[in-house]
């Protein structure tokens, strides 16, 4: 399954040294030890920063089967077309779980969105595994935070009796 | 990680075994890492794309259909926030490679202390120039060792996922690849 296939049948192993490291002939096994050497200095000179590593960990928290999952279907980084010479828009964002629809604009200063269909939420701005910080969402369903956001982000939004967070998204 | 193993371990963790996520992060995290490496993102991105291809596996564990590609679902999904990283022109900023290789001699690794004898140094040394010859080579070849020099060594399924190439051209350009980087290194008396 990994990078270690046949050899292509030479077996360059009789003293012929000298020019082994010329003979291309030699190469699946060749291929293989460099590559092991490349792992091996990765390992070393960029390995994943612990840290990280244990916010990765930590993640475990994030795993919520009660709440939705509302799901990414527009993000204007990738669905809009750029308009020339127009300056950078505002990133827009939908999320769908089922019936309900989260538009979220992210602006400098926060964001902007709305719950559709139209509905008053409690809303947490999820920046990790931590609990975040809370919005309210108006009759008709609008919310703003002026935060500004950066790194990932998630809401998490409770209508009701209903949970649906909004899928992981670097802002 | 094999397949069975990654299988097994994201039905235990979803089933609430914190073990099972934790041997999850450690066995696939370099993958991840190496996904984001390959796409030369500034440390502050790549840090937070790592994160976010995480907290979305955590968010989606227990409903991911095929438990056993957890490999090529999280290489995926760092492959697609990379890429939006890189539309979003403005935040674009290139990794300064001298600048990777001066941290690297400043602030060394535990196993860099460990390497004080001469025989080491030398083999540093040629660590340092093969890492050099490596971040030389071209764009794709670049990307596509990045991801290879994953460990455990990634299947040819996770890095078709994390760099969006056909499973059956891998073998192929992973040869010519490494055969570039071998002449580079002979070029250089390295070898």
């Amino acid at each position: 399954m990994s990078g270690t296939h046949d050899r292509h049948g030479m077996d360059g192993g009789d003293g012929e040294d000298l020019f082994g490291a010329e003979d291309f002939d030699d190469g699946e096994f060749d291929d293989g030890l460099l590559e092991e050497e490349l792992r091996r200095a990765a390992a070393v000179l960029d390995p994943v920063p612990p840290e990280l590593q244990q916010l990765a960990v930590d993640a475990y928290a994030l795993h919520d089967l009660d709440a939705r999952v509302a799901e990414l279907t527009f993000d204007s980084l990738v669905d809009a077309l750029p308009v020339r010479g127009a300056p950078a828009a505002p990133r827009m964002l939908t999320f769908r779980a089922g019936e309900v629809t989260v538009d979220v604009e992210v602006t400098e200063d926060g964001l902007m969105g709305q719950v559709l269909p139209p509905q008053p939420a409690r809303i947490e701005v999820l920046g990790g595994p931590r609990p975040g910080s809370p919005l309210t969402a108006d009759d008709l369903g609008r919310f703003t935070a002026d935060t500004p956001l950066s790194g990932p982000f998630a809401l998490r939004l409770r209508t009701g009796a209903d949970v649906v967070v909004t899928e992981w998204l670097r802002a | 990680m094999d397949r069975t193993d990654a299988g097994a371990l994201v039905q235990a963790a979803a089933d609430g075994d914190a073990a099972a996520w934790k041997a999850l992060v450690e066995g696939l995290s370099p993958l991840v890492w190496s996904v984001v490496r390959a796409h030369r993102l500034s440390d502050a991105d790549a840090h937070e794309v790592y994160q976010t291809a995480w907290f979305r596996f955590a968010q989606h564990l227990g409903r991911i259909r095929e438990p056993d590609k957890a490999g090529a679902w999280l290489a995926s999904t760092a492959r697609h926030e990379c890429l939006k990283v890189i539309r979003s022109a403005q935040r674009l900023t290139l990794t300064d490679d001298p600048r990777l290789l001066d941290r690297i001699s400043e602030d060394g690794t535990p196993e860099q202390s460990l390497l004080e004898s001469e025989e080491a140094a030398a083999q540093s040394e040629r660590v340092r120039r093969l890492w050099q010859e490596f971040e030389e080579l071209g764009e794709r070849c670049r990307q596509l060792l990045r991801v290879l020099m994953a460990t455990p060594p990634p299947s040819y399924q996770d890095v078709s996922a994390a760099l969006g190439i056909a499973v059956g051209s891998i073998g192929p350009l992973r040869q010519r690849c490494l055969r570039r980087l071998r002449a580079r290194l002979e070029a250089r008396g390295a070898m």
